[in-house]
């Protein structure tokens, strides 16, 4: 066991990747001698080359594209999307050809593609905005959103050997905001299963990336209080965890759920109808959604803090389903 | 329509020349199909033609032909290809099966026939016949993958054209010397996913041909209302590839301009952008009228149907008698018949099928 920053963890696990197969390769900008956007590519050109590390201009879309025509030739491409807010130039490549591919061919053609990117806001004043859940929706992705620097090592290792397009959500604040221990050896976190973070009683609290954290300072606090919140950490939004969500809420009876996107039609949004059909009789109270109001994220910071989840809001939001008053 | 083709053959051969050498390749003659010594590119050589390739083509022109007349009949949504053989035909024939394949959407059977797949599981994509290739979860364009063909399960045009760089990419990145070919309507060229991956490849150097089947249409515009420049091959500069323009009515034109374009491309000497201008003969879809263009014009194109320039020029060559001429028609017909007896005999679509459990891999 180590302790390492999430990005080193994510580093880690790619060079590891690389090391184990020689069809893993990367394209993106500024990947190579510069060591990626925030680092988050430092030491790979050092060891693995121009030969394996191609630097694309900014043409995103074909740069998805070639992934996926790699992919369909056997390779194991990851193309990294510098920020999240540049998704929107990749939809038809992903949403339209990467997503069906396996499923359109019956079976026959398969796209195992990595993209990875950066969002949610953080150390690095740009690009904040979430698109995650936009992902979930569509059939044939895969989406992982880690929080802890072991599942973020183990889940990396997991999307490059999956044989499906997976989408990869870097939080920027957690980039070198946490450090954790992480298990030597080939440490792998299957895709599609939620981790337990903090076992409790009263409530369920299902979060995503860096609001895992903020629910973690929030049930400390709660704790408190005489609440004891279990604190489910997603790790994968699709396919979604449905068994170990349900199972949590059957053991509280009650369910918060937190993210950094929008509130409307956020991944929250399919959690809740989700829990509302699979375990209503196990609820004790309606359940509440976390997420950030139905605007665009502001650039400046101090509007951000206005906008984006925080620690009392969730505290709130437990207090709303147990029926207490806050006193925030 | 009163531009003689011959003029403009010659003259494309000449950019086609110029436009080389400034890339560094030595041609050392103009390449003309009626002159026997090809230039030499210091690599594999290409096929060269012959009277067998070329009665070859002829054939797979008629069988196109047919194909999609058939498919017409089924279904007034089927987007006819007649006219447009020579590119059809001629951009995918020679070409090794190892190598990658992506068909423009129009008139991608015969390709798809070239590499292996059989008729009747192709024809029994527009019947909803369960033994089409897709089960019929994507349109009759998405080619079999078994044969190296890029599958197109969407009906969205342009991602495939950087999908075909990124197969290239992989050819190269395994260190082969497959090549991909993608035929691309020239209305697509003006996405920017045209732009995106023209530039990857040109950058990467990247083993890629693309051919764009110039039909002169983009459903009811004409090229000269949707087309900035004059030529489409004058975009290619800006990609760092050679653009090469060729007579798309002229199957050995064709097949020989795509061929110099594969051979450069097995060398490493990177991607090549070769228009071929052709003309849709019918609607955009079987059922469209095309009441928005002038008759006289489509006349003008039929006199210059690919399948007759190149039976006629069988024929005055005598690599063709009148006869061997009936009989291969006679051959295709019954071939296109017996397809469509076997597709139509198939099970129908059922629930199976619809896969719900086979989304992922
Ligand atoms: C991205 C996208 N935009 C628009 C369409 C609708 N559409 C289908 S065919 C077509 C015309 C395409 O023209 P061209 O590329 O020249 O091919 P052609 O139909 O002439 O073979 C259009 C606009 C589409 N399928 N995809
Ligand atoms: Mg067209």
């Amino acid at each position: 066991m180590r302790r390492l920053t999430y990005i080193d963890a994510i580093i880690e696990g790619i060079a590891e990747e690389m090391r184990r197969d020689p069809d893993v390769f990367l394209i993106g900008q500024d990947i190579g001698r510069f060591g990626g956007s925030l680092q988050g590519t430092k030491g790979l050109w050092e060891e693995f080359g121009p030969s394996r590390i191609y630097e694309a201009p900014i043409a995103e879309s074909a740069m998805a594209g070639c992934g996926i025509g790699a992919a369909l030739m056997g390779l194991r491409p990851m193309v990294e999307i510098s920020f999240g807010e540049f998704l929107p130039t990749v939809m038809s490549q992903l949403v339209c050809h990467a997503a069906s591919i396996h499923y359109g061919t019956a079976g026959v053609a398969h796209v195992p593609l990595v993209i990875r990117t950066r969002v949610g806001i953080g150390p690095y004043r740009g690009h904040p905005q979430c698109y995650e859940s936009w992902f979930q929706h569509v059939p044939g992705l895969k989406v992982v959103m880690p929080y802890w620097p072991a599942d973020a090592k183990g889940l990396i290792k997991a999307a490059i050997r999956d044989e499906n397009p997976v989408l990869f959500f870097e939080h920027m604040f957690l980039y070198r905001g946490i450090r954790g221990e992480v298990p030597d050896g080939d440490h792998l976190v299957p895709i599609g299963r939620a981790d337990i973070k903090r076992p409790g009683r009263d409530v369920t609290i299902a979060a995503t990336g860096w609001m895992v954290l903020k629910a973690l300072v929030a049930a400390d606090l709660l704790a408190r209080e005489g609440i004891e919140a279990e604190v489910v950490d997603l790790r994968t939004l699709a396919p979604l965890d449905v068994e170990t969500l349900c199972a949590s809420v059957r053991r509280t009876g009650r369910l918060v759920v937190v993210h950094e996107a929008w509130k409307v039609g956020g991944i929250g949004a399919e959690i809740a109808a989700t829990v509302a059909e699979e375990a209503f009789e196990d609820l004790e109270a309606p359940i509440v959604r976390v997420g950030t109001p139905h605007v665009p994220i502001p650039s400046n910071e101090t509007l951000r803090k206005v906008v984006i989840p925080d620690t009392p809001g969730i505290i709130a939001a437990v207090h709303q389903t147990l029926g207490r008053l806050s006193s925030g | 329509m009163t531009e003689s083709f011959l003029d403009r053959r010659e003259h494309l051969f000449y950019h086609w020349f110029v436009r080389l050498s400034d890339y560094g390749c030595n041609v050392g003659v103009l390449a003309s199909f009626a002159v026997d010594k090809r230039p030499s590119w210091g690599g594999k050589p290409f096929e060269m033609m012959t009277p067998e390739i070329h009665r070859e083509l002829y054939r797979l022109m008629v069988l196109s032909r047919l194909v999609d007349r058939a498919c017409c009949e089924l279904s007034v949504h089927w987007f006819p290809s007649e006219g447009e053989e020579a590119v059809l035909v001629g951009s995918f024939y020679g070409l090794r099966p190892d190598d990658v394949i992506a068909p423009h959407y129009r008139g991608p059977f015969i390709a798809f026939y070239m590499r292996g797949a059989a008729l009747d599981r192709l024809l029994a994509s527009p019947l909803g016949k369960a033994t089409s290739y897709t089960r019929g979860r994507a349109p009759a364009h998405c080619g079999p993958p078994h044969f190296n063909i890029i599958p197109w399960v969407s009906g969205d045009l342009g991602p495939i054209i950087s999908i075909a760089a990124g197969t290239a990419l992989a050819c190269r990145y395994k260190q082969s010397d497959r090549v991909t070919v993608h035929t691309i309507g020239e209305g697509t060229t003006n996405r920017g996913d045209f732009h995106e991956a023209l530039t990857l490849a040109g950058l990467w150097k990247l083993p890629v041909v693309y051919v764009v089947q110039n039909n002169q249409y983009a459903i009811s515009l004409h090229i000269s209302e949707f087309m900035p420049c004059k030529e489409i091959t004058d975009r290619a500069a800006g990609y760092g590839m050679p653009g090469v323009a060729v007579d798309g009515n002229d199957v050995a034109a064709v097949f020989e301009t795509v061929q110099e374009a594969v051979a450069r491309a097995r060398q490493g000497l990177g991607p090549t952008l070769i228009e071929a201008r052709t003309y849709r003969l019918r609607g955009h879809w079987a059922g469209d009228p095309a009441a928005y263009r002038p008759p006289e014009e489509v006349e003008a194109w039929r006199a210059q149907d690919p399948v007759v320039r190149c039976q006629q020029a069988l024929l005055a060559s005598g690599a063709l008698t009148p006869e061997d001429d009936k009989a291969l028609w006679a051959a295709a017909e019954e071939e296109v018949a017996e397809a469509l007896a076997k597709a139509k005999a198939a099970p129908d679509l059922g629930t199976p099928d619809a896969g719900l459990n086979e989304v992922y891999a």
